[in-house]
């Protein structure tokens, strides 16, 4: 019976994170262009528009939300993250999104609260 | 003891955030035996900005130092930039969580913008990031520490 994989209170439900995140995502870059001038304010928006969906959730987690965006011309990126925590209750969430243009990579990262 | 009050900070961008956390000062102290150990625990248990980017700094020239951008491997690059940099982190001892991430990026004239913003406890966590370059890519680290 307790054998659910995101049923346990006690952990990081990655897959609401994730739902949570690309709302956010579609919200501030929606239907955009890349463009030098608003992508500054493209990503500080995408951030805390996150931050604050996630704290409304009211769970007790520390959050750390980061993103990228990155303009499409062929450049690789490659990004890559290392946690050192407690595996039991903390969690992260990468969605990677794009469009025409560009490139979005944000990563939510929950860290219990002891 | 860290509090369970979190202070809703944002961090805001990343290339431009200063981090100052050196002020641990106290004014009045009951004896000089106890003011010495107040320090050093302090010094012990705070997250300190200069320290961390020392370490990233060296991860990442261990890693990829004189190498060109090389779509094969940079897989295996930023790979070992996060691992090394982890575990110099945990070998300092300090009661902390860490988050370390990592991008490398070809350099080619595309336009590259990142930010994060953090909710966590002001006065006991912190963050510190590094931007490097070569002729070929740039590597951006970021590390995170949570007070336990």
């Amino acid at each position: 019976m307790e054998e659910y994989p995101n049923g346990n209170e006690g952990s990081f439900n990655s897959e609401e994170a994730d739902g949570v995140v690309k709302e956010c995502i579609e919200a501030v870059v929606g239907g955009d262009d890349y463009s030098v001038n608003q992508v500054n304010k493209w990503t500080a928006s995408i951030v805390e528009r996150c931050l604050t969906q996630l704290v409304k959730q009211g769970k007790p987690y520390k959050y750390i939300v980061t993103c990228a965006v990155m303009q499409k011309t062929g450049a690789g990126l490659h990004t890559a993250n290392s946690c050192y925590w407690d595996t039991a209750v903390d969690g992260s969430c990468t969605v990677r999104w794009e469009n025409r243009t560009m490139y979005c990579v944000v990563s939510v990262f929950a860290v219990a609260i002891p | 003891r860290v509090s369970a009050t979190t202070k809703n900070k944002r961090v805001g961008s990343l290339i431009l955030k200063k981090n100052d956390r050196k002020s641990y000062s106290r004014v009045t102290f009951p004896s000089e035996a106890v003011a010495m150990d107040e320090y050093q625990t302090e010094e012990e248990t705070a997250f300190v900005v200069e320290e961390v980017s020392k370490i990233i700094k060296e991860s990442v020239e261990a890693a990829i130092g004189g190498n060109a951008y090389q779509h094969s491997r940079v897989n295996q690059w930023s790979t070992s930039v996060v691992e090394q940099c982890l575990s110099q982190l945990s070998k300092l001892g300090k009661p902390f969580k860490y988050i370390v991430t990592c991008i490398i990026m070809q350099k080619n004239g595309a336009g590259l913008q990142t930010a994060s913003t953090c909710f966590w406890d002001n006065s006991s966590d912190g963050s510190c990031a590094v931007r490097w370059e070569n002729k070929s890519m740039y590597c951006i680290v970021n590390v995170f520490g949570l007070a336990l």
